[in-house]
């Protein structure tokens, strides 16, 4: 499949899908975490000075 | 009236936590739209004929030119981002220059990773110093250099208008890159898509490569606007541990 050059075809394929799902995942995670502090905080009584920012 | 009106409810959508309600709505259709543009653009690529040049080889040509465009698409909106907060000092820009400048350097990345991985079986090398291969690298260089001058200040606000100074300074990359296989005599061939007459591609190969490139600004788009998010609750984090800290030295104080 792919011929003589699949070598060149099949990490090219790889290389992008996994930048593009790491990145992805680093983005979710990151989230989670943010979202975990933020409740942290909330829960611990800090409020934030301004609602809108 | 109506500009007036409109003026004001763009003003009022770029309200962060307005920002926030609409990205938790959009996020999932974004990302619906991405997968499935990214399905039919993979079987229309797989099932492209093979090129009577290039063989199977052109397969990557519909990763490659995609991740090149949204390289600099990706600047370009980091160059808007940037006019937002020079002009306006509105934060919301800031914090969508900040959270592209990292796709960004992943889509270069992808694009001189690929067009290596296209060059060596096409050209018989991994690398050349031609104008195009080293002008996508110097924008390389400059995502990475935004990145560390976006995480070298303590305060965000203040990284800010250095930020997109240095934005705008470096957009001149652009029409560089993209009118470098014009000005020199590069490896690469002239524009085959975006011409003034017809696409010199055939339909067959022509078709994929949109597809997958609407695919990668889909996924650009999702990636960015959840990015966005975190950089926001980032900023909420901070201003709330600001403000407990404060709280604790005043009663420490009294």
């Amino acid at each position: 499949m792919f011929g003589e050059h699949a070598g060149f075809i099949i990490p090219s394929y790889i290389i992008s899908f996994a930048a593009i799902l790491g990145m992805t995942i680093f983005i979710i995670a990151q989230h989670r975490s943010r979202k975990t502090e933020l409740k942290r905080l909330e829960d611990a009584g800090v409020k934030r000075r301004a609602s809108n920012d | 009236m109506t500009v007036e009106t409109t003026k004001l409810s763009i003003w009022a959508f770029a309200n962060p936590t307005r920002f926030m309600g609409f990205a938790n709505k959009a996020i999932p259709m974004l990302a619906i739209i991405a997968i499935a543009l990214s399905a039919i653009g993979l079987w229309m690529s797989f099932n492209a004929p093979e090129d009577y040049q290039q063989g199977y080889t052109v397969l990557i040509m519909f990763i490659h030119v995609p991740t090149a465009w949204l390289a600099m698409m990706t600047y370009s909106v980091m160059s808007l981002s940037a006019i937002g907060t020079i002009v306006w000092r509105h934060p919301l820009a800031d914090v969508s220059l900040r959270s592209a400048a990292p796709l960004g350097a992943m889509f270069t990345f992808l694009a001189l990773a690929t067009g290596s991985l296209w060059g060596k079986p096409m050209w018989g090398t991994w690398w050349e110093w031609d104008a195009r291969m080293t002008s996508v690298l110097v924008l390389l260089i400059i995502y990475l250099g935004l990145i560390a001058l976006s995480k070298a200040f303590d305060e965000p606000s203040e990284a800010a208008l250095p930020l997109a100074v240095m934005t705008l300074t470096g957009f001149a990359i652009i029409p560089i890159i993209k009118f470098s296989v014009d000005w020199w005599n590069t490896l690469h061939q002239p524009a085959s898509v975006s011409r003034f007459d017809r696409p010199a591609m055939g339909p067959e190969f022509l078709y994929p490569l949109l597809i997958m490139a609407f695919a990668y600004m889909a996924i650009f788009f999702t990636l960015h606007m959840m990015a966005m998010r975190n950089e926001i609750l980032a900023r909420r984090i901070r201003t709330m541990k600001m403000s407990a800290a404060r709280k604790h030295s005043a009663k420490g104080a009294t």
